[in-house]
């Protein structure tokens, strides 16, 4: 097999790549900032159920996530199996991200000073409106940076979708490498998550400038 | 100076060659590269220790030619990389043997099973030959005979399936077919025979998929290793002790199929 035949074979599977890719980045950043709320409820018990479920979701290896998600309604309920398994993928990826985006914005509004609150309380402000208006926009700028390594790192985890049989750019590759004893496939997807990886950081950048109009 | 240093370089270069000709006479230890999961030749038994056909006949060899046995579990779909990467001395676990890996330089064993791929299917599902799958979802186990077979061989019978899923243990290519999310599954008959008679719901179609044979690989260096391990395979069938391993009730799926026995 050529390498260009290789290359266009793992290109076909690229785009259910990019499709867990953007998916999860859909669900997962709303879903974090839903999970971050909840974790910092003045209720006890809500926050303390929240940080357990996000130790869980942070503890235990996504591979394994990726798997009780896929096949633990089979084995628990005897339910069928998802047909299209980019559903289950989405499912388990969006969770397990959003427990890290949920983290890194509570670092991000916990660093906006207490004071600020109490200036915008003193200015007639309701509570939905200080956090929406003053802390949420100077919270996105400076997570910024961490939200760039989750994304770099999501693009990378996508390969991790093989372990449930699904057919995306990696499992191809995985399958020429076998059928041709070769190892030149993983050079190739390498290449390809290198790349998908440089214009994610361009863009985030990108973003990053644009947010930058105070400085 | 110059002198001195070329000598001492050639010395270091004599001791290295010594060095590595001793290794190969003198091997003590010999590392065994499995598949983990692949009963009945080579898996995890009920004690934690591995076991299987495969592996009692090399802790077999092992007694025989005086080496300490070590068991290394592969990654199967990365198996020959890490064969050559020293990671194991060989790959013994039910290996299909193909003309790629020959062309590759590995050395090759005396195959020693004749094995043959079936397609697995749902007991109530009617499907009784590979022609009623036209269309449908097929599992295959990613690295294995089977899914190379469906990309070279049986590449026209691949065409006629609606999707060939690769799954990354044969136990996740179970999963999904009793999950009713492929409608079938293609597997080497053993392994298919015993999956079934423990599982219940599940039906072999009688047709014989392709036949293969197993062997052991080793690097293309290691020729010598080979003829060693080859040699004393057939001494262990000369004295018994292979057909006497063979003969245990865990293996009764692969005993018609083993070579040396059925010559």
């Amino acid at each position: 097999m050529s390498l260009m035949t290789m290359i266009v074979k793992m290109s076909e599977g690229l785009s259910k790549t990019c499709a867990i890719f953007f998916l999860t980045l859909l669900f997962s950043l709303p879903l974090g900032m839903i999970v971050a709320l909840l974790r910092m409820s003045k209720v006890r018990i809500v926050s303390a159920v929240t940080r357990f479920v996000i130790t869980v979701l942070r503890g235990t290896p996504l591979m394994l996530q990726l798997l009780a998600v896929t096949y633990g309604p089979y084995y628990l309920f005897g339910s069928n199996v998802a047909r299209n398994k980019l559903i289950p993928v989405v499912i388990a990826f969006s969770i397990n991200y959003a427990a890290y985006f949920a983290e890194i914005y509570r670092g991000g509004i916990e660093s906006i000073p207490i004071g600020q609150y109490e200036a915008a309380e003193v200015l007639g402000y309701s509570k939905f409106q200080t956090f929406m208006r003053i802390i949420l926009p100077q919270v996105i700028k400076r997570i910024m940076p961490s939200v760039t390594n989750e994304v770099v790192t999501l693009v990378k985890d996508t390969s991790m979708a093989f372990t449930v049989s699904y057919q995306e750019m990696f499992t191809i590759g995985k399958q020429i490498a076998n059928s041709q004893t070769s190892f030149m496939p993983f050079v190739v997807a390498g290449a390809f998550y290198y790349i998908f990886n440089v214009i994610v950081d361009y863009l985030m950048g990108r973003i990053e400038k644009r947010l930058d109009y105070y400085r | 100076m110059k002198k001195l240093l070329t000598l001492a370089l050639a010395l270091c270069l004599v001791f290295a060659l010594a060095g590595t000709a001793s290794a190969a006479s003198d091997r003590t230890d010999f590392i065994m590269g499995i598949d983990p999961e692949y009963p009945p030749f080579s898996y995890l038994g009920d004690d934690g220790e591995y076991t299987g056909f495969d592996v009692e006949i090399c802790q077999a060899v092992c007694d025989l030619l005086g080496w300490k046995l070590e068991i290394f579990g592969v990654n199967w779909d990365e198996k020959l990389v890490q064969l050559d990467s020293m990671e194991c001395d060989c790959v013994w676990s039910g290996m299909t043997i193909l003309d790629s890996m020959k062309e590759a330089g590995y050395q090759i064993s005396e195959p020693y099973y004749d094995n043959t791929q079936v397609l697995v299917v749902k007991a109530d599902s009617g499907f009784a030959s590979s022609a009623d799958l036209a269309g449908k979802d097929v599992a295959v186990q990613l690295g294995t005979s089977g899914e190379a077979l469906l990309n070279d061989d049986l590449a026209d019978l691949a065409a006629t399936f609606n999707n060939v899923i690769t799954c990354d243990s044969f136990l996740k290519c179970f999963t999904e077919l009793e999950g009713n999310a492929v409608d079938a599954v293609f597997v080497d008959l053993p392994v298919a025979a015993s999956y079934v008679s423990s599982h219940d719901g599940l039906a072999v179609i009688d047709e014989n998929l392709g036949a293969e044979q197993y062997g052991i690989a080793f690097r293309a260096a290691d020729a010598e290793l080979r003829d060693q391990v080859d040699a004393a395979v057939q001494e262990l069938v000369k004295n018994g002790t292979y057909a006497e391993i063979a003969a245990k009730e865990e293996y009764v799926d692969i005993v018609n199929n083993l070579l040396f026995l059925n010559k």
